[in-house]
């Protein structure tokens, strides 16, 4: 491994620049150059309001990355999160009708996914079913059930504090200038960002400082010899996909208050993204290797990268090759570093 | 005689119908070291399993210090006090060298946070009486060489104040002076009234270092015999034929007609 490390050592810097922070420094550059390019391309790319825009557009595919990356950490995958991210809103809307206040039904909402990803956790340690096929029939299930409970039609006129998450922001300044409308100084910072944010922190918590989160990366690193050096890998491996769940609920909601419309429909292909996102981050599928400021970076390289083809007019489709293409990427020069 | 440190008795598993390990019996001492001898596949590296909470024993009892315990993982194995280095070594390969060693029991500070410079630190400590050599306390394991990771397994095995040692073929990946310095280290633990069960096919090293062998062949005891009793052939005999010499006491697993007369 890692000529850096070999260089390190030569020089006699300490070893804490790792692969993974050479990773991340690879697409942290990625992402700065793809910012500067976009700007010179468009004035209004390089703004505070468009810069809050695509924070708002990231926040749903940071919450399900940050999910992700702790269960790719074990050296599973979640291929659920779309469908439980739909499953979710689906659960959040059908108790708004039912009379359940906001914050309640959205409670129910992030517990809903919170228990679709437990029953993967078990489906794939108790029963002995790989992550991807038990993940695969998760997906299935939940999708299933968010339409069947819903007849696939969407559930809309669910008030406007259920659109609050998803719409509202902190700080936001506006001017009343005596029109019909008013003018906006400051956006404000949207509550999913903010929400994002907290995630963020807490999951670097968990993974950095708890004993927990070091359990994830041992599990992912070597499952055998976290289970005799007395890891309970399999309560680990539960804990990692109840998380995702969690946070794919979370999303759900987030999702379905921007649209202020729960639709059963919703979050096709989501899983996908948040894969992507975590694997640009550096994250290794073979497990053991990942962090959550990583996974960020890649969850806003494809944020900018959708948000500047947006703006300069470029097709979604377009959109799609060129996110593939550097996904691609990042796998190739970590692999070449790695060989090297 | 004292009370054994440990005894396993009539201990039996199989796998799918083989028996890997068929009514065996051993036992260890304090102070003393115990090799186990046998072909691949003998049964010696499950039998041990048995003990460090790998796997569990179809039936068997074990006693430690003369009172039954029953062993179902890894932690209960740890909970009195026994210590495996594993032939795998069974590092988490991404983790660096204080993570290893505090694996599954890291240190943390009273809010619960993983407490990374005071494992630091204590991993400082016990590599410079290990392998004063080794400073690479950052890089991933994977990073490390054989004999260095082989030192981060043995750390974690003897720093958490073992009674009971299990090494699983420890030299094998050594090189002749770090081989040295396990020995040492094994002559040092023996003197502090630690038990040590030795996993080797290295018929020279055992009679080095251990003070009684138990030979294994397809999964039963050939014999168990005190190392000044028996000689090199013996024991080869006792490898690979399953022939019981005079001096060694036989087991289930001793030739027939050795089993008559003994």
């Amino acid at each position: 491994m890692a000529d850096f490390d070999r260089g390190a050592l030569v020089t006699g810097w300490s070893f804490k620049p790792s692969s993974v922070s050479f990773h991340k420094l690879s697409a942290l550059l990625t992402l700065a150059l793809l910012i500067f390019a976009f700007s010179f391309g468009n004035d209004a790319f390089f703004t505070v309001n468009n810069g809050l825009t695509v924070l708002l557009q990231t926040s749903v595919i940071g919450l399900l990355g940050i999910g992700m990356t702790l269960v790719i950490i074990t050296g599973g995958i979640d291929l659920s999160v779309g469908s439980v991210l739909a499953l979710s809103g689906v659960m959040t809307g059908l108790s708004i009708k039912a009379g359940v206040p906001v914050a309640p039904a959205m409670a129910i909402g992030v517990v809903t996914g919170a228990v679709c990803g437990l029953v993967n956790g078990f489906v794939i340690t108790k029963m002995r079913i790989t992550p991807f096929v038990a993940t695969l029939g998760m997906m299935l299930i939940a999708r299933g059930l968010a339409l069947q409970l819903t007849g696939a039609a969407p559930i809309s006129r669910l008030g406007e504090a259920f659109g609050l998450l998803g719409n509202g922001s902190l700080f936001r300044i506006v001017e009343k200038t005596g029109g019909i409308f008013p003018k906006v100084v400051f956006a404000g910072i949207p509550y999913p960002a903010i929400l994002l944010a907290v995630a963020v922190v807490g999951a670097a918590y968990l993974l950095n400082r708890r004993q927990s989160g070091r359990h994830i990366y041992a599990t992912g690193s070597n499952e055998e010899a976290a289970r005799l050096s007395g890891v309970l890998v399999d309560r680990t491996k539960i804990f990692a996909y109840t998380l995702s769940g969690a946070m794919a609920g979370l999303a759900g909601n987030v999702l379905m208050s921007r649209l202020v419309t729960v639709q059963p429909n919703e979050g096709v292909m989501y899983e996908l993204d948040a894969i992507a996102a975590a694997v640009i981050g550096g994250a290794s599928l073979m497990g053991g290797v990942g962090n959550i400021s990583g996974t960020m970076i890649g969850a806003f390289i494809i944020g900018v990268l959708r948000n500047g083809l947006n703006m300069a007019g470029v097709s979604a489709f377009i959109q799609q090759i060129v996110i593939g293409v550097i996904v691609i990427l990042a796998v190739y020069v970590d692999q070449v570093r790695n060989r090297r | 005689m004292t009370t054994p440190l440990v005894e396993m008795k009539d201990m039996c598993i199989s796998f799918g119908g083989v028996h890997a390990v068929d009514h065996v019996s051993v036992d260890l001492h304090p102070g003393e070291v115990v090799g186990l001898l046998g072909h691949n596949g003998a049964g010696k590296s499950t039998l041990i399993k048995i003990l460090s909470g790998a796997y569990k024993a179809d039936s068997g009892q074990i006693l430690i210090e003369g009172k039954e315990v029953h062993i179902h993982s890894p932690r209960d194995a740890r909970h009195h006090n026994i210590e495996t280095i594993y032939q795998t070594l069974a590092l988490a390969d991404n983790l660096d060298a204080a993570s290893n060693l505090f694996l599954g029991r890291e240190l943390t500070s009273s809010l619960g946070f993983v407490d990374d410079d005071a494992m630091e630190a204590e991993t400082r400590k016990i590599m410079g009486r290990l392998n004063p050599n080794f400073k690479k306390f950052h890089a991933p394991v994977k990073a490390l060489s054989g004999g260095q990771r082989q030192s981060v397994a043995i750390a974690r095995a003897v720093y958490f104040n073992a009674k009971i040692l299990i090494m699983d073929e420890p030299t094998a990946a050594l090189g002749v002076h770090e081989t040295q310095m396990v020995a040492e280290l094994i002559q040092e633990l023996k003197k502090q009234g630690l038990g040590i069960f030795l996993i080797s096919h290295d018929i020279h090293d055992v009679f080095q270092l251990c003070d009684r062998l138990a030979v294994m062949k397809n999964g039963q005891l050939v014999g168990t015999a005190k190392t000044s009793d028996v000689t090199d052939d013996d024991v080869l005999g006792m490898i690979i034929l399953g022939k019981c010499p005079p001096g060694a006491v036989p087991g289930p697993g001793a030739i027939a007609e050795e089993a008559a007369s003994g």
